[in-house]
């Protein structure tokens, strides 16, 4: 793969309505499923407060981070060649029939690019989607610029994804380039496990019970989690998988662990994160746990990790940046960006 | 692209059960006349009648096997698995999508996994331009399987009632592709997305916008949009755009196959393409009706099986869909 393709841009857009983490709670279903995990999940999850999007779509959060992104970078849009929506849970219609990518692209004028939507990985659809980007730029000469776009909006009263995580809704976009001297991205690792396809997941309108309709949770688009699955499948393999993309990644470009001065990894909770840290002895500071205010962002936790890791310093030049996450499906993704 | 990535087989599985276009029409409420019988040119269609073995993912997974087999590759070295579904799936996408059950349910367990959304029927274009672009540039990616189950709404076959565009039918298909594959050659893909037609064709119920309005949960077009988008034009522009670049003249393309939507959708083909599109693409459509993303992988067998196209000859794929996504693919069988 073409190693000068970089991250040109990055950024991110949150709706300024926040809402309070015991708000959420009083306002929402309780789970009534107990949680291996020894933690108490309200009051250990290490997350205040969440971002609201109130009128705005979930294109609409998108098309606010595109628009953010490009303004920082001074890129005109019609220099881009592909828009690819990264977005990981339903959109304002239903997909796979639409993705916003096409009004993403009509909003801000990029008339020349082409545009799609990868539906697969969940959280971790970063990471397929830069494994996709990459190679279609890659193997084309006419492909020089894409833009990655991501806006996810929850429905109302599904903030709670216990026991994972509270999500916040917000979007990102990032600008890949050719001919980067910078911001490299190395390699990408993307795994899969597809034997845990329906653990997590929403059944939707076509599929839903009668009792999930109406009343003051009308579920229509709330997951759906099987937690007992989720205790026994799911938490015994999930460190193991992140090695292995880890360790996949840094083999593909023959780095080691001990390379890796930064690694930009998910807001799902304060155990998680310590979890991770605790899994490769990582020292807090290398990691980036400073995010948590944001509540979790999706897929768009690696962008807000990032970003918020380059503006704080905690990113300088020359330093290599491994980017991990996980996500529904289930996948794993690592990728390596040299600074 | 390094490499040469080429298809090394394909499989379609389709319900057993047909429809008679003539009864969904009857039943959606639907004008059917002489005029509209001849403009669609589609007797029937095949349709899953409840059978658990015909649900989307299931066909999709039957239609994996299949092809992995015909190639006589081992699911324990396929790379990747790319989706190219275009109708609502079992649960929720991008939640879910089928190609982590067809990953699991075909035994490609060192696989990972990728879906499309957004394409319509150029979404199989997207995802073997994609797909051969990922073998060509990885080292450690060598063989992918693309997949796909499409099963319509019930009630939502025939495409916009009031003045039918197509009648769709439930299928699935699946396309092994590999690094280094002796034929079928993907040389290249030309792919243009027009934004300002993001909504000409889309379901809005069940969605974010509307997500308890089961009125809503149909494929709804907007025909005067659909019509004034310049289809057949702009995939031949496309076309030739793809055929400089790969320095290949259209006067030696074998054939061209297109998406099985109408007669009508065919002789504008046809026009664009100097009469050039294949006969079995009228062959597929009349029996068939249109089946969304597995359209060119029965068109591509179908040729292959009838020596319509031989080893060595060029072979265009073309389609436009919703998005608005046109789509242009150059093979050399």
């Amino acid at each position: 793969m073409n190693a000068n393709i970089g991250i040109f841009e990055a950024n991110y857009y949150l709706p300024s309505t926040k809402k309070t983490l015991a708000q959420v709670f009083e306002d929402e279903e309780k789970p009534t499923e107990s949680f291996a995990a020894n933690v108490d999940f309200e009051k250990d999850i290490g997350i205040d407060a969440l971002h609201v999007a109130k009128e705005e779509t979930a294109a609409d959060l998108c098309i606010n981070a595109a628009r953010l992104t490009l303004s920082k970078s001074a890129i005109d849009p019609k220099e881009i060649d592909l828009i690819i929506d990264f977005t990981s849970i339903p959109e304002d219609y239903v997909a796979p029939t639409w993705s916003a990518a096409g009004q993403v692209q009509q909003a801000i004028g990029a008339t020349r690019a082409f545009t799609t939507a990868i539906n697969t990985g969940g959280c971790a659809s970063y990471q397929t989607t830069l494994k996709v980007a990459c190679s279609l730029m890659s193997a084309n000469d006419r492909y020089n610029t894409a833009l990655l776009v991501a806006g996810d909006k929850t429905p109302e009263f599904n903030h709670n994804y216990f026991p994972i995580t509270v999500v916040s809704d917000g979007g990102s976009a990032v600008i890949l380039k050719k001919n980067m001297t910078t911001r490299r991205i190395l390699g990408v690792e993307v795994a899969t496990v597809g034997r845990l396809h329906d653990m997590w997941v929403i059944p939707g309108i076509h599929n839903r019970k009668t009792e999930d309709i109406g009343g003051k949770y009308p579920r229509w688009l709330h997951v759906c989690g099987d937690i007992q699955r989720f205790n026994k499948e799911l938490i015994p393999i999930n460190l193991f998988m992140f090695r292995k993309v880890m360790l996949g990644v840094l083999k593909q470009v023959g780095k080691k662990m001990e390379d890796v001065d930064y690694f930009v990894y998910p807001t799902f909770s304060a155990w998680d994160q310590d979890a991770f840290l605790k899994a490769f002895k990582l020292p807090r500071e290398k990691v980036s746990t400073e995010n948590m205010h944001h509540g979790h962002l999706q897929e768009t936790d690696m962008v807000v990790g990032y970003v918020d890791a380059l503006e704080a310093g905690r990113i300088k030049d020359g330093d290599l940046v491994m980017l991990a996450t996980n996500g529904a499906g289930f996948s794993w993704g690592a990728s390596l960006v040299q600074h | 692209m390094r490499a040469a990535v080429g298809i090394l087989a394909a499989c379609c599985h389709l319900p057993a059960h047909k429809r008679l276009v003539e009864d969904l029409f009857r039943e959606e409420g639907a004008g059917y006349s002489a005029e509209v019988a001849a403009r669609l040119g589609i007797k029937e269609v095949p349709l899953q009648d409840g059978a658990a073995s015909e649900t989307a993912s299931n066909m999709a997974v039957a239609a994996g096997r299949e092809a992995l087999q015909r190639a006589g590759v081992d699911p324990l070295t396929v790379d990747v698995v790319v989706e190219y579904s275009i109708m609502p799936q079992e649960y929720l996408v991008p939640v879910w999508n089928m190609s982590n059950k067809v990953q699991a349910e075909v035994g490609a367990s060192k696989s990972f996994v990728v879906g499309f959304s957004g394409g319509g029927s150029s979404n199989f274009m997207v995802a073997l331009s994609s797909a051969a672009a990922m073998l060509a540039e990885n080292d450690s990616l060598k063989t992918a399987l693309l997949v796909t189950g499409d099963t319509t709404i019930p009630g939502n076959r025939v495409l916009n009632p009031a003045d039918p565009v197509t009648v769709m039918g439930d299928g699935a298909s699946a396309v092994v592709l590999r690094r280094d594959a002796p034929g079928g050659i993907v040389i290249d893909t030309e792919l243009w997305s027009d934004g300002n037609n993001h909504d000409v064709c889309y379901i809005p119920g069940g969605s974010l916008i509307h997500p308890e309005d089961i009125n809503f949960y149909r494929m709804q077009l907007d025909k005067a949009r659909y019509d004034a988008f310049p289809k057949a034009e702009t995939l031949r522009q496309m076309s030739n755009k793809l055929l400089e670049r790969a320095g290949i003249k259209f006067t030696d393309v074998a054939s061209v196959l297109c998406s099985n939507i109408s007669a009508q959708d065919e002789t504008e083909m046809q026009q664009a393409f100097e009469n050039k599109v294949s006969p079995v693409c009228a062959t597929n459509r009349e029996s068939h009706g249109h089946l969304q993303g597995t359209d060119f992988p029965l068109n591509y067998l179908s040729s292959i099986e009838s020596g319509i196209v031989k080893q060595g000859d060029y072979v265009l794929g073309v389609s436009h869909g919703m998005g608005a996504t046109a789509a242009v693919s150059l093979l050399r069988c």
